[in-house]
């Protein structure tokens, strides 16, 4: 081969290629990949029984009650979550953003706040909270309200610094205080925005209050744990139907909602339309309705004891308790290599998981193969990971290998509809030339498209891979290895110190990767 | 803008929500004399639970002219921390649960919770080692596999199965591929009937259960070792009850009478031949064993 035919950038892909392997190898080590399982026909005879018990699915009237009981639960739940979670945001974002500051200085102190709050799984806040606060829907509000209050808050912030400053500043020089200048000044411009992540954020809040009845904070997930630990396919098949009907159905709802808010506003004086006074009155009334169907109010949080004053006292003296009970978090070196392993195996499924998806999304995804596939992207994305990890233990045994197939297939769905959306935004014009010079589909494809929507891919694959650190964390809940193992084995011997170990564990995790993921990205732009 | 008054709307919305709740009156707090509320430790599934207690409920109530309610969870420390802050009165707990509410509950102001009874086959029970693996003959065979305890505080299907693990020399975290907390017993026979666990451990009253109502497939699922003898269950009462309730309650379980169709339903339900008066030095075993094993620090 002449040099000029050469591929000029060889050799830094070659040795990127084989940097891949070397640090890819350990992590797929770590989780237990091993494919071969999978096509064993002991275990391909135990999923298929099981997999036949969906059919039929469970329709007793009994049961059925149950259901709809649960549906309603988990709706609340989430709407209620919600609301908690936008009231710790408004006054987070206002204190964490830059925005109409005259130096754009940061919080360090909220935004520290925020990162923790984040950082914690929501499972994690669930099953503290089912703690202090006794089983049912309380424990999945706040749990919502918090993880989903440090989220809301982060957004909002970036969201306001990121609108055009002007207006705030020429607000703040004629002598506007700060609130006053983002509330004329930028809110206006980011109120569509703000208002779209915010109904996005609820539709995520509902499959979210499924997976924390994982942990008996009530909703459809307590039913599904229940149907899923007792191997009752029948019952399973009829909740997992319920959740993707909800789902399906929120995911219609919200976006017809943000599609209402492209609309422009009418023509005329006032701006109360039918449609804003209607939402603003069915908003209000869903979130009291939701407050009230879960019978959440001060007195379901604290101890019902003889008398109020000593009720609040005790309830307060033992959260206190509790929470005391955490620290100093256990740091002797035994432990520390328990978790050690625990972080590494971790680490291990959400690589390895997000990989796997990563393939299978782009195979999914292939102009030509999409119509008949996006029935099977939506049904992949629809089921929670947890749901996922208890049909995949049964293919390949409990372990880590199970997790990261439960999160490849989860993943798999959600990465195969944005990639089909970047390819068909990637430009047109280098594979169409190719084609024209002569080049096979296949190349114009791998040479003229995939290269344009190649940053796109990466970034939708890195964001999606510090989503599943949070979630490979705790998807050892239900048997699959990881720090969620460790750390519900510790919390239901009431180690609190050592749980309160792997909790730091988990949160220092996500925040590496959040990190590694933004180098990464800055990286290969 | 729209939006805004969407916004402010929801916020005002939300501000009034918890305004109502916070004003909300503590009417309950004087429901504690009229209700007895009674919950236990998530060993079966909840529905089993709750149909295993109807009839003993009922029972309860006609002993103390009181109304029971059953709260059913499906976390073991919940109804610990449920005792510790009173949020009910009498729990149906295992062996190592009761240690665990002791300790808990030692010096707070809902006084040391109080074991009061127990069903005779309690002071000697058992768990049974089961597989569907012919390979797996001896404890020792477990080496390798992956294995499935109930819930990681259950007496029966965790502590004392460990423990004896433990003496035949064998380290779960160690020895075994792989360990699973299925999280409750009829959950364990479920993971090794279905091959997701290729050993288990549950407790014998449950296996039995099970056999008797052909819920397992005894050709395929067998056990292959069985534990020595402990004391397991026991009815357990919140340290601050009133000592004449306590006894009204440790006398309707104890007046139980196999002779009686009524109470023949209920003990079969429960599974106990007869119940018989209990101590918490009972459990001292189990609280060394525990000690023994790592549970408890």
């Amino acid at each position: 081969m002449s040099r000029i035919d050469r591929d000029p950038a060889a050799r830094s892909r070659l040795i990127g290629a084989l940097a891949m392997l070397v640090i890819l190898w350990p992590l797929f080590q770590a989780a237990e990949v091993k494919p071969g399982v999978l096509f064993d026909p002991g275990n391909l005879k135990v999923i298929g029984n099981f997999l036949a018990g969906f059919l039929p699915p469970e329709t007793g009237n009994e049961f059925l009650g149950y259901l709809a009981k649960a549906t309603l639960e988990t709706l609340a739940i989430a709407t209620a979550g919600m609301a908690l979670a936008f009231l710790i945001a408004v006054p987070m974002g206002y204190l964490a953003s830059g925005a109409g500051r005259e130096k754009a200085t940061l919080n360090p102190v909220t935004r520290s706040l925020l990162t923790i709050l984040r950082g914690i799984p929501e499972l994690v806040w669930a099953l503290i909270f089912v703690r202090v606060f006794g089983l049912g829907p309380a424990a999945g509000v706040l749990a919502l309200g918090l993880t989903y209050g440090g989220m809301l808050a982060k957004v909002y912030a970036e969201i306001l610094e990121s609108v055009d400053a002007a207006p705030a500043r020429a607000l703040r020089h004629n002598g506007a205080d700060r609130p006053l200048a983002i509330l004329y000044g930028l809110i206006p411009q980011a109120s569509k925005e703000l208002a779209s992540y915010t109904v996005y954020r609820w539709e995520c809040a509902i499959r979210a209050s499924v997976v924390m009845g994982f942990v008996g904070a009530g909703g459809l997930g307590q039913l599904m744990d229940q149907a899923m630990k007792m191997l009752n396919g029948g019952e399973a098949a009829t909740i997992l139907l319920a959740f993707m009907v909800l789902v399906f159905a929120a995911d219609g709802f919200s976006g017809w909602l943000r599609r209402a808010l492209d609309t422009p506003p009418a023509n005329r004086a006032s701006p109360f339309g039918w449609r804003s006074g209607g939402l603003g009155l069915a908003l209000v009334v869903s979130i009291v309705a939701s407050f009230s169907y879960l019978e959440i109010g001060l007195k379901s949080l604290l101890t019902l004891g003889p008398a109020f004053d000593s009720v609040v006292v005790e309830a307060a003296r033992s959260i206190g308790e509790f929470v005391a009970g955490f620290f100093p978090p256990d740091l002797s070196a035994e432990w520390l290599a328990k978790v050690g392993k625990g972080i590494w195996e971790t680490l291990a499924i959400s690589v390895v998981g997000t990989l796997l998806a990563a393939v299978a999304g782009l195979l999914l995804a292939l102009p030509k193969w999409r119509a008949p596939f996006s029935f099977l992207l939506n049904t992949l994305r629809s089921v929670p990971e947890l749901v996922w990890a208890t049909i995949t233990a049964l293919a390949v045994g409990l372990g880590p290998f199970a997790g990261a197939l439960a999160l490849a297939l989860h993943t798999a769905g959600v990465l195969g509809r944005l990639y089909a959306e970047a390819l068909d935004n990637a430009p047109p014009a280098p594979g169409q030339a190719l084609r024209l010079a002569g080049a096979p589909g296949g190349f114009a494809f791998l040479y003229g498209t995939l290269p344009g929507a190649a940053p796109q891919l990466i970034a939708y694959t890195l964001y999606r891979w510090e989503m599943n650190i949070r979630m490979a964390a705790i998807l050892g809940f239900v048997g699959a290895g990881g720090l969620g193992q460790l750390l519900y084995f510790e919390l239901s011997l009431f180690h609190h110190a050592q749980a309160s170990t792997v909790i730091i564990a988990m949160l220092l995790l996500s925040i590496a990767v959040d990190q590694a993921s933004a180098w990464l990205r800055r990286a290969m732009r | 803008m729209n939006f805004s008054t969407l916004r402010r709307l929801a916020l005002t919305g939300a501000l009034a929500c918890a305004a109502v709740a916070a004003l909300s009156p503590m009417a309950p707090a004087f429901a504690n004399d009229v209700v007895l509320r009674v919950s236990a430790i998530p060993d079966e599934a909840p529905t089993e639970l709750q149909r295993k207690f109807a009839p003993l409920g009922k029972y309860l109530e006609a002993q103390t002219g009181m109304k029971v309610v059953f709260t059913p969870v499906t976390d073991y420390a919940a109804v610990v921390e449920s005792l510790a802050t009173r949020k009910i009165d009498l729990a149906w707990l295992g062996g190592f649960t009761f240690v665990q509410a002791k300790i808990r509950t030692q010096g707070t102001t809902a006084g040391t919770a109080i074991p009061i009874a127990q069903r005779e086959e309690d002071s000697k029970f058992t768990s049974k080692f089961i597989t569907a693996d012919p390979s797996i003959k001896v404890l020792a065979d477990l080496k390798g596999k992956t294995f499935a305890f109930g819930a990681p505080s259950s007496t029966s299907g965790s502590l004392m199965p460990r423990f004896f693990l433990q003496q035949a020399g064998l380290n779960p975290e160690k020895d075994f591929k792989n360990v699973a907390f299925s999280g409750a017993h009829d959950a364990t026979v479920a993971f090794v009937a279905a091959g997701k666990a290729e050993a288990g451990v549950l407790n014998a009253s449950v296996w039995d259960k099970l056999v008797e109502a052909k819920k397992v497939d005894t050709d395929k699922v067998r056990v292959f070792a069985t534990t020595p003898t402990y004391f397991d269950y026991n009815w357990t009462v919140r340290g601050d009850l009133d000592p004449a309730l306590v006894k009204k309650l440790t006398d309707a379980f104890l007046k139980l009478d196999p002779a009686n169709p009524e109470h023949k339903e209920i003990l079969a339900l429960q599974r106990a031949a007869r119940f018989i008066p209990t101590k918490k030095e009972n459990y001292d075993g189990i609280e060394k064993a525990a000690h023994a094993a790592g549970l408890l620090k």
